[in-house]
């Protein structure tokens, strides 16, 4: 979105980001410290090493798992990493001109990626069959949404058993139901699976994860909720009101 | 929830009809059977189209009416815990505006979306649920539809596989499995069997001490009478005893611990080795022989010197020596 201005930032604007950037050495570093770091590196040098990091953040993306910039640090850039933010300007830039996807960090705290399509659904023809598991997920985020934002878990599981899913059993699709809910779709960050306080016995409770926030549309979820009910989406008012102002931020 | 002060003194000025404990007793498992049916009956509660959460709470005031004591108060804030939390989902589930998502309704639209195949259409109704089966590509056609609504991005994947191909690796791993349990064994193996010889060895050793011990005892109590050697070795009662005494005694020979010469009359005699003769003893002195015998020289010989006894005893059981 916004590579251009970035690259072309004033001193005190590159200087800013640097502060954000924490605890590693590069935060402390002045725009000229990092110009005079620069200069130890070819341009040849940091072409190859932003197709690594590029290459490293495809691959950690076949299992939708967020890529952390530890890793990237660590595994890849290496003693590059005291040019990672122009490195990292570079690797957002080809991923949305070359693949056109979009590098998300959805944690700005902890610095959490993940790549989302650019492309608007529609203009994408998948020709690879649904993955089922995305049937489910839509199911349970869903469920969420439309019960504003938490869902306990116990309504989730029985509302699943309605669909010939029990989390106690194994699936034919899913296998380990549970395992696929609570471990792989919170790892993901499509769902956050919290305990909630002063419960005796314990409960838990589902609500949106950090990718599903920037990956879904809401909009276009509740149109799909509303066309199996075979209602105008805007007969849920608060869900809909809702959906619209997450588009308009996007 | 113990009951463990059952019979626990309640505070004074009690009267005696507010301690009963039979009556406290009653008042508690009302109460518990009360919370249990609130669990259990919780989603059913939740539907909008009962009035169920006001009927507990009655029953709940009814009870209160006995309750005397902090225990049972306790059970009653515990029910009004659990009927909070039931009045605080229900209200969640009214909208001032606009209609309310009913998550069962949705399950069954998802059903009939999916392709559900109603086997008996009639008893759906009538048990609720869990009739009809799913076609194969239920969750797919689902996944395939929704997918609208998912700004994921395609997963990167090689464009004929990648070269890391997925089945060389467990083979791999099968055999480095089966390698490993018998290196394991036959490094166990040398080490047992090392242990056995050491075993025998020692077993051997303790005799040959023993039976030099013997020796020097018998050399002690009268160093003039040289002793025979064998009277020594034979043991009356057993002919393998015998073989074994032979055996062990040439150790002493063999080491240097022992003499055999021969006396007078040519028999051989056995004594022990002062310690100031073996520095003299040189190797050239040394002589080797056959010693053979058999069952019947054995019983020969016990009749010849007239033996009555073993001069070495037998030695306890083996177990007691390792």
């Amino acid at each position: 979105m916004s590579q251009r201005k970035k690259a072309s930032a004033s001193q005190s604007k590159s200087q800013q980001t640097n502060v954000n950037e924490d605890e590693m050495t590069l935060s402390q570093m002045t725009s000229s410290q990092v110009q005079r770091a620069r200069e130890n590196f070819s341009s040849v040098q940091i072409d190859r090493k932003v197709a690594e990091v590029v290459q490293f953040i495809l691959v950690k993306d076949q299992k939708k798992i967020p890529v952390r910039r530890a890793d990237i640090v660590k595994h890849v850039m290496k003693e590059y990493k005291v040019i990672y933010s122009e490195v990292m300007n570079r690797v957002r830039r080809t991923f949305e001109q070359v693949f056109g996807l979009k590098l998300e960090e959805i944690d700005t705290k902890n610095h959490i990626y993940i790549l989302i399509n650019k492309l608007e659904a529609g203009e994408t023809v998948s020709m690879c069959p649904g993955n089922p598991k995305s049937g489910l997920l839509f199911v349970i985020l869903s469920i969420i949404f439309m019960k504003g934002g938490v869902a306990k878990e116990n309504l989730v599981w029985n509302t699943l058993k309605k669909l010939r899913v029990d989390s106690g059993e194994k699936h034919d699709e899913f296998s380990d139901v549970k395992k696929l809910v609570t471990d792989e779709f919170v790892r993901q960050k499509y769902l956050e699976y919290v305990k909630i306080p002063h419960t005796e016995p314990v409960e838990f409770e589902f609500r949106w994860g950090l990718r599903a926030d920037i990956e879904l549309s809401k909009l276009k979820l509740l149109e799909f909720v509303a066309e199996l009910h075979d209602q105008d989406p805007q007969s849920w008012t608060q869900q809909f009101r809702e959906a619209s102002a997450s588009e308009s931020r996007t | 929830m113990g009951d463990e002060d059952e019979i626990g003194g309640g505070p004074s000025g009690v009267s005696d009809e507010e301690d009963d404990p039979a009556r406290r007793r009653e008042i508690r498992s009302k109460y518990r059977d009360l919370i249990n049916s609130v669990q259990q009956n919780r989603e059913d509660m939740l539907n909008p189209a009962n009035n169920k959460l006001i009927d507990v709470l009655e029953e709940a005031n009814r009870l209160f009416a006995s309750v005397k004591q902090a225990r049972e108060a306790a059970l009653d804030a515990q029910l009004l815990v659990l009927a909070t939390d039931l009045g605080k989902e229900k209200a969640s589930q009214l909208h001032a505006e606009g209609s309310a998502f009913d998550p069962s309704a949705f399950a069954e639209h998802l059903l009939s979306f999916m392709g559900l195949n109603r086997l008996e259409e009639e008893d759906d109704d009538q048990d609720g649920h869990l009739n009809g089966f799913l076609p194969q590509d239920a969750w797919q056609k689902l996944a395939k539809r929704s997918e609208v609504c998912f700004k994921t991005a395609p997963s990167f994947h090689y464009m004929l596989g990648s070269f890391l191909a997925e089945p060389p690796p467990p083979r791999q791993r099968v055999e480095r499995q089966r390698k490993a349990p018998s290196k394991e064994a036959k490094r166990i193996m040398p080490t047992q069997l090392k242990k056995m010889e050491e075993s025998q060895q020692e077993a051997t050793e303790k005799e040959v001490e023993r039976i030099l011990a013997c020796l020097q005892k018998y050399f002690a109590d009268d160093p003039e009478e040289p002793i025979s050697y064998y009277e020594f070795v034979i043991d009356p009662s057993s002919f393998s005893r015998t073989v074994e005494n032979i055996f062990h005694t040439s150790f002493l020979i063999r080491d240097g611990l022992a003499k055999i010469s021969l006396d007078k009359e040519g028999l051989p005699c056995i004594g022990p080795v002062e310690e100031g003769e073996i520095e003299t003893g040189g190797a050239a002195d040394r002589n080797q022989c056959v010693i053979s015998i058999s069952q019947a020289s054995w019983k020969e010989l016990i009749e010849a010197f007239d033996i009555k006894e073993a001069l070495i005893p037998a030695p306890k059981t083996l177990s007691q020596e390792s």
